[in-house]
């Protein structure tokens, strides 16, 4: 297999010129240390060449333990850095060492060949030597954007409990609470507006987070919120900010700071009615989406699972899409409609952008009040198709 | 943490209503080798299975670590900047890994440390031991004989939904009656739901949604997360004592939690504001027990446990800072993030330093 052999820093010295001339498989060679690329994806590895033939020898028969692989050949992220994880063999008369996960882009390595520890080696055995070996740093540039941020719509209200903010590529494993700020309408931070809750609530993608706000901040007549007030103020303006420290899904920072101006509304503490939403039904024969609007704007992430459409009590297959700053739900079949009665379903889970359910308001100060179940409940809303 | 003596987070695990009867069951698979995306939290169970949840593959795999569970010294050494030589072991930065759990061996009282090794797309799981003499090994993984189950899908009105950018996140995991109980979120709802599932696996029940009355929240709190929890017993029956955001400690008797059923757990303690529970464990000292938790802007408060079975269910808000009942803050914690019970006389903890280091300390139950 080729293999390419690049970035050696030898920082110090070579084995004793007359003890390797005699001992060598080539006359001409002297131990070296290298970082080995195989062509074909196969990982780096160190490769220390130029060993004497009976050190070859030797070792490949030794059958050493790691730890005695690592007294001879250690390979660490820094010289007082204990040596890091991975496997030893002799191929072609060079020692390799791979490493258990492969070498960091940009990161450069430690490795110290000390020929004294050989099998059968001596004090004489020759000089220690050093090297510092990386692969190149990526030359790839920031270009992860924010794509979109939900709620769409310019108004939120003051008790908004949840963003997403979707990006145009995959992002890191990190929470992003530290990286998202709001601003007052004077430019402040709002201390304690995000949730503090440092879990990963990244779509299976990586490509969308969802943020909420301290309901202990929404929430009426709590202490927190009689301490220090909503984030969010009535009738003022709040800028969302997302650092580009942001580190996306190649740990490179975003192309650049996201913000975006939000006018604070009225607070919401109505449950869903679904009397009020309109749907209208799309002709028979036709593929037509039908369309259901809704007095406000709802939950982008769950609009796109908490409603449906069946038949006879069989799901029917079709398309999303939602729109009009999340105030209309769209389906489109796969196949035509037939005319008759369709059933718009619709589960309890679905909420608006203040938490509040179909039939259940956030903040509801029943203390007798139980749900049905662990599961969500199915509203059924029939339309007919002509 | 995380282990029998401990809590989890559970958001919303639902699985699918009664018009998906296909998704209602998650699948359950066992083998050599477990396929896992990510881990963390973990919790052991009697007989030394190690559970370990996969939020990223949305599976929970239990470990029996077979010959790697024996040899090296009983016990476990606290480790100064364990995460530097964890990562130097993995051969990066300590800045490119997550140490996400911390469990205790029930029987070799060895320490088990989960390890993202990464931040981005390429990250991997690991898991190492800490014994009695400070010394870090490398768990296999691959070599594992395992089980592992799927989280059901979540419940959703339409075919695309339930592939949607919805998410779970275990929080905490203990096993308690037979059974592994697991707390968690999702990224959609405000929502905590417990889920009980028999060991070996063969099936994830519908989980129980789990309600209780916050007292500073003035109201029913079914849709806020439960952060950590722990089993315990009160009057010989089965318990598990929930830590909440925010910050009230609520009990469920085991007994009333089968799935399908309604629960009102008993808030028995409310521990302040913008506050949030990281772990828990309880220990005895001398004659008396006590709970211990460590949270993120309140730091570790040290709660006698023998008021707990007659304690005065708070049913109404309470209008100062923290109520029920009481405790006190073990000052000479700090930085707690995680921590598990060594032994009868230590607890073992992940502590961040000031540096932002993390340590591995063994410090005595206060």
């Amino acid at each position: 297999m080729p293999v390419r052999l690049f970035w050696v820093v030898a920082l110090a010295s070579t084995l004793a010129g007359a003890a390797s001339c005699s001992r060598s498989s080539d006359s001409s060679a002297a131990p070296a240390i290298s970082l080995a690329t195989p062509d074909g994806g196969a990982p780096a590895y160190v490769a220390l060449t130029g060993l004497p033939a009976t050190a070859v020898r030797t070792l490949e028969q030794a059958h050493l333990t790691p730890e005695q692989w690592t007294s001879v050949l250690r390979v660490a992220v820094s010289a007082e850095a204990p040596p890091m994880l991975g496997d030893y063999a002799v191929v072609d008369d060079i020692v390799r060492f791979t490493p258990l996960f492969p070498f960091d882009q940009g990161r450069q390595y430690h490795v110290r060949f000390e020929p004294s520890r050989l099998p059968g080696g001596g004090a004489d055995a020759g000089a220690v030597i050093e090297a510092t070996v990386g692969r190149p740093a990526s030359t790839a540039v920031p270009s992860t954007v924010v794509a979109r941020v939900y709620p769409s719509g310019d108004v939120v209200p003051e008790n908004l409990l949840r963003m997403y903010v979707e990006f145009s590529a995959p992002m890191g494993r990190k929470s992003g609470v530290e990286y998202i700020s709001l601003l007052d309408h004077q430019g402040k931070e709002i201390p304690g507006a995000v949730l503090p809750l440092d879990y990963e609530f990244w779509s299976p993608d990586h490509t969308r987070f969802t943020v909420f706000f301290d309901p202990g901040r929404v929430k009426k007549g709590i202490l927190p919120n009689v301490q220090m007030g909503r984030p969010l103020e009535k009738r003022r303006s709040v800028t969302l900010v997302i650092s580009r420290e942001w580190l996306d899904a190649n740990g490179l920072p975003l192309k650049e700071e996201f913000r975006r101006v939000l006018r604070v509304g009225p607070t919401d503490l109505d449950p869903l009615d679904t009397a009020a939403w309109r749907i209208q039904p799309p002709a028979a024969g036709s593929r037509d989406g039908v369309a259901v609007t809704f007095p406000e704007s709802l939950d982008h992430g769950l609009l796109m699972r908490a409603l449906g459409v069946n038949r006879d009590g069989k799901e029917v297959e079709g398309a999303i899409e939602v729109d009009q700053n999340e105030t209309r739900w769209t389906f489109t079949p796969t196949t035509p409609w037939r005319a008759g009665t369709y059933q718009l379903l619709a589960l309890d889970i679905l909420e608006d952008l203040a938490g509040n359910q179909i039939g259940r308001a956030f903040e509801v100060d029943n203390f007798d009040t139980v749900d049905k179940g662990p599961n969500p409940q199915t509203i059924t809303i029939p339309f007919r198709v002509h | 943490m995380h282990s029998n003596t401990k809590f989890w987070l559970l958001i919303a695990l639902l699985v699918a209503t009664s018009w998906a009867p296909s998704s209602a069951r998650a699948v359950a698979q066992a083998g050599q080798g477990p396929k896992m995306a990510s881990i963390g939290p973990l919790a052991f169970g009697p007989d030394g299975t190690l559970f370990a949840a996969d939020n990223q593959g949305a599976a929970i795999v239990a470990l029996d670590l077979g010959a790697q569970a024996t040899g090296g010294a009983p016990g476990a050494k606290g480790l100064d900047a364990l995460d530097e030589k964890l990562a130097a072991l993995l051969g990066t930065g300590a800045r490119e890994i997550s140490i996400t759990d911390l469990a205790v061996h029930p029987k070799t009282r060895q320490a088990y440390v989960s390890v993202m090794r990464g931040q981005g797309a390429g990250a991997v799981p690991t898991l190492f031991r800490i014994d009695g003499t400070g010394k870090i090994d490398l768990v296999s993984l691959s070599s594992l004989k395992f089980q592992s189950v799927e989280l059901p899908n979540p419940p959703a009105a339409n075919a695309t939904g339930r592939q949607n950018p919805r998410s779970n996140v275990i929080t905490d995991m203990g096993f308690a009656d037979g059974r592994l109980w697991v707390a968690g979120l999702s990224n959609e709802e405000f929502a905590s739901k417990l889920r009980a599932i028999p060991y070996p696996f063969t099936n994830v029940d519908r989980g129980t949604s789990v309600e209780i009355y916050h007292g500073n929240h003035r109201q029913l709190e079914t849709r806020s997360p439960v952060n950590a929890f722990v089993p315990y017993t009160i009057d010989n029956k089965p318990y598990l004592l929930a830590g909440y955001t925010c910050t009230p400690l609520v009990k469920f008797p085991i007994a009333d939690l089968k799935p399908g059923d309604k629960v009102r757990g008993t808030t028995i303690g409310e521990f302040g504001a913008g506050n949030r529970v990281l772990d828990m464990i309880v220990y005895r000292k001398g004659n008396q027990e006590f709970l211990l938790s460590t949270n993120n802007s309140r730091g570790v408060m040290k709660i006698p446990t023998n008021t707990f079975a007659s304690a005065t269910p708070i049913t109404t808000p309470v209008e100062t800072e923290t109520g029920g009942v009481p405790f006190e803050k073990v000052t000479s914690m700090n930085g707690i993030e995680q921590m598990d019970k060594l032994d009868d006389q230590n607890v073992i903890v992940l502590a961040r330093a000031t540096s932002g280091s993390i340590n591995l300390q063994v410090l005595p139950l206060p």
